[in-house]
């Protein structure tokens, strides 16, 4: 009877549960299921406004006009900004000395932290501190260090009498201006450098540097030829990350200066930020943040194939 | 329980199926649910007091006609980005508070307010000529003007007398002062960085001096001039020996507080750096007053900044958002409040209203009155536009004070001037 044959077929199907369990089993769907949101979050919150920018950077666009796409138009009248050019400099320039004194500085940090240190758990923690702060916070907090009526800086300084009165004008003249945002870019990323750097010098294995102690090397010649090269992928990771945040940070610089004084230290965000907000010329701000787009995408090629190359 | 057919359930699935799939799909709720909910941007104003009372105000208004106002405020430096990015998402406030030429910048999304400027100007006469300027657009009110804030030469009279220093009439008067300010260790705080202050003092002196920024037309450039290079000189001049470098990294409220913690001598600001002294019983409250604008070659001139309201189009609540606008503004009684609070830094903005009370509440406000000067708005003689919105957000003036002061050649500085407001009149 066909209602009796039915109840067969149900009876020998699997319960929903098992089929779920069995599907989830193969990874043809299992590994597209687990890709899937971290993909929905990349495209909504990473390739959909990138699309955007490239568009806007190709355009005439203002805000809230109709535009239409001018091509590479804006890239090319860029350079007949000098605010532009300027930026390009400054970019460079906190970018170069930003990252080279937080290598410097955080390899020194970090073989300080590898000692055998009184409370060096709490050492390591305190060490966090400017990097876990919010960034505006802390450099709100600079910009008050550095402001020219109530710097500490100065009153401090003039106090050992290691400056003459009224003490430098920080914010305001452009090679201390540039000093003040490197140093507060250098204050918040040495942790990030010194704890990475460590976590390489504690997989280093203490037998290398016994043999090499027994054989009668140095501590510079143990740091040359055993702590250097075995950190050399750990440091092109740290450089590489660096190098990126440092060339597009904005929050020091805009909280410190606005990019003031006379654009002395602009970066392309910031500059990006005056230009396609402040005054509206949207294209051309888009256009100023993507502008060093194919040099970062190169330098992440060329750091990243370093790093495959040094694998052992 | 009463029988319902067939024929008239399907009838009346249907009709709750289409008036959910249209509250779905237009993402509006039925007028009757709908609570009535209007928000409001503003900066943080000058006068502190100002804005707890606009914050009483608001929810008496939310008492009186149960609309729901939420007041949000940000600094003056980010309200540029501000009303960018809310009309570039097309989301945001119902209203914000626009300063200078916005709503020339914005005409496009802006609604239309003559409507209720007109019910303003029969009641308190017309518009006085920098908010019209300000707000007045293509024919049409593109915001309501609410108050305007006077630039005026704010001082040190305790150390005036002290030094027996005469109140300077002329921008060269205030060259001899100043020497003498700087050797007694309070030097002139004039900013020379990207702020509006600097904008609004450059123009003043420029104004005074003949110099322009754009000709009448509205068109041609016209900074590259004698006029202009007197300025320039002039600031070179006054920066070397009467202020120091300190001014080069300025922002708006540091003339203010430079003034009140006793440094500067001398300030070109609105009366807000003696209020805050005053309220807060700072020491140096009693020793500032102030005087009448200086004059120079060209006359006596003074900048103007006037404030006003604007509805975004892309609004759901216009109407509530005028009946706010008509409940602040509108209401004599609480419109004098709102001035009142401000104490003289928010001046009315209506012809009838020139010879406000708030102006005898302090017998240092008598130089408000500036008899013999002319105010004007950003970017005069030229005509009110989005070019000249645009010139004062790209901070060419002060950028070319600075580099003079700094270093670079006067000719370099003003043709380097030229040269970004030429692209900026030609975008």
């Amino acid at each position: 009877m066909a209602v009796g044959e039915l109840r067969v077929e149900a009876a020998r199907r699997p319960p929903l549960v098992l089929r779920i369990r069995e599907a989830l089993d193969r990874e043809a769907l299992l590994g597209p299921l687990f890709v899937t949101p971290a993909l929905l979050l990349l495209v909504l919150l990473v390739a959909y406004p990138f699309c955007m920018a490239v568009y806007y950077s190709l355009s005439n666009a203002f805000i809230g006009r109709p535009s239409h796409l001018t091509g590479f138009t804006n890239f090319v009248n860029l350079w007949g900004s000098d605010a532009f050019r300027q930026t390009f400099q400054n970019a460079f320039v906190f970018t170069g000395a930003s990252v080279g004194l937080k290598l410097v500085l955080g390899i020194s940090l970090a073989l300080l932290l590898n000692q055998q240190l009184w409370f060096k758990r709490s050492i390591r923690g305190a060490v966090l501190l400017p990097w876990v702060i919010p960034t505006a916070l802390s450099t709100l907090g600079w910009s008050w260090m550095f402001n020219s009526l109530y710097s500490v800086v100065n009153w401090t300084g003039l106090a050992l009498g290691l400056m003459s009165p009224p003490g430098p004008n920080w914010l305001g003249q452009k090679y201390y201006a540039m000093t003040a945002v490197v140093a507060v870019n250098v204050w918040r990323g040495l942790p990030f450098f010194a704890i990475t750097i460590l976590a390489g010098l504690v997989a280093i294995p203490k037998e290398l540097y016994e043999a090499a102690e027994a054989d009668g090397a140095g501590p510079f010649a143990r740091f040359w030829c055993i702590t250097l090269p075995l950190l050399k992928p750990v440091l092109a990771i740290v450089v590489l990350f660096s190098t990126i945040f440092t060339f597009s940070d904005f929050n020091i610089v805009f909280v410190l200066t606005h990019g003031g004084p006379i654009n002395s230290t602009h970066l392309f965000a910031t500059l990006a930020r005056m230009i396609g907000l402040d005054t509206g010329r949207i294209g051309e701000g888009a256009a100023i943040s993507l502008y060093l787009f194919p040099v970062l995408a190169f330098v992440v090629w060329a750091q990243l194939r370093f790093v495959r190359r040094q694998q052992y | 329980m009463p029988s319902i057919s067939r024929r008239k359930f399907l009838e009346q699935s249907v009709t709750a199926g289409a008036g959910l799939a249209g509250v779905l799909a237009s993402r509006v709720a039925p007028a009757v649910a709908q609570p009535r909910e209007i928000s409001y941007l503003c900066w943080n104003n000058f006068a502190p007091a100002s804005d707890k009372k606009l914050g009483e105000i608001g929810q008496r208004f939310t008492k009186d006609t149960g609309i729901k106002l939420k007041i949000d405020h940000i600094a003056a430096p980010q309200q540029a980005a501000k009303y960018a990015s809310e009309v570039q998402t097309q989301s945001g406030h119902d209203l914000v508070e626009m300063r200078m030429h916005v709503p020339w910048l914005y005409e496009p999304q802006l609604v239309d307010v003559s409507d209720v400027v007109g019910d303003l100007e029969k009641k308190y006469g017309k518009a006085i000529s920098s908010a019209r300027e300000a707000a007045f657009v293509h024919n049409a009110w593109r915001a309501v003007p609410q108050y305007h804030a006077q630039f005026v030469c704010c001082y040190r009279e305790d150390l005036f007398k002290k030094a027996s220093l005469k109140v300077p009439d002329t921008w060269e008067d205030l060259y001899t002062v100043g020497k003498e300010l700087k050797k007694m260790g309070n030097p002139l705080g004039i900013s020379i960085s990207q702020n509006f202050d600097s904008i609004s003092t450059g123009y003043a002196v420029m104004w005074c001096h003949g110099a322009v920024e754009i000709d009448k037309d509205g068109k041609a450039v016209k900074i590259n001039s004698p006029q202009t290079t007197q300025v320039v000189e002039w600031y070179r001049k006054m920066y070397r020996d009467c202020m120091e470098p300190e001014v080069l990294s300025w922002t708006d409220a540091s003339n203010n507080e430079s003034l009140q913690q006793g440094k500067a001598g001398w300030i070109h600001n609105p009366v807000s750096a003696y209020i805050v002294a005053r309220d807060k019983k700072l020491v140096s409250a009693d020793g500032i007053n102030h005087h009448r604008s200086l004059s120079g070659p060209a006359g006596r001139h003074e900048t103007d900044a006037p404030r006003s309201i604007g509805i975004w189009k892309f609004s759901k609540n216009v109407e509530p958002a005028k009946e706010w606008i008509r409940y602040l503004l509108g209401k004599k009684d609480v419109y004098d409040e709102y001035i009142m609070s401000g104490s003289a830094f928010n001046l009315p903005v209506y012809a009838n209203m020139q010879d406000h009370p708030v102006l005898k509440t302090d017998a240092k406000y008598a130089a408000l009155k500036n008899e013999g000067a002319q105010y004007h708005t950003y970017g005069w003689p030229a005509p009110p536009s989005d070019k000249v919105q645009l010139i004062t957000n790209s901070f060419i003036l002060p950028n070319m004070l600075a580099k003079a002061v700094t270093g670079t050649a006067t000719k370099d500085a003003i043709a380097w001037a030229e040269n970004e407001m030429k692209k900026v009149m030609a975008g």
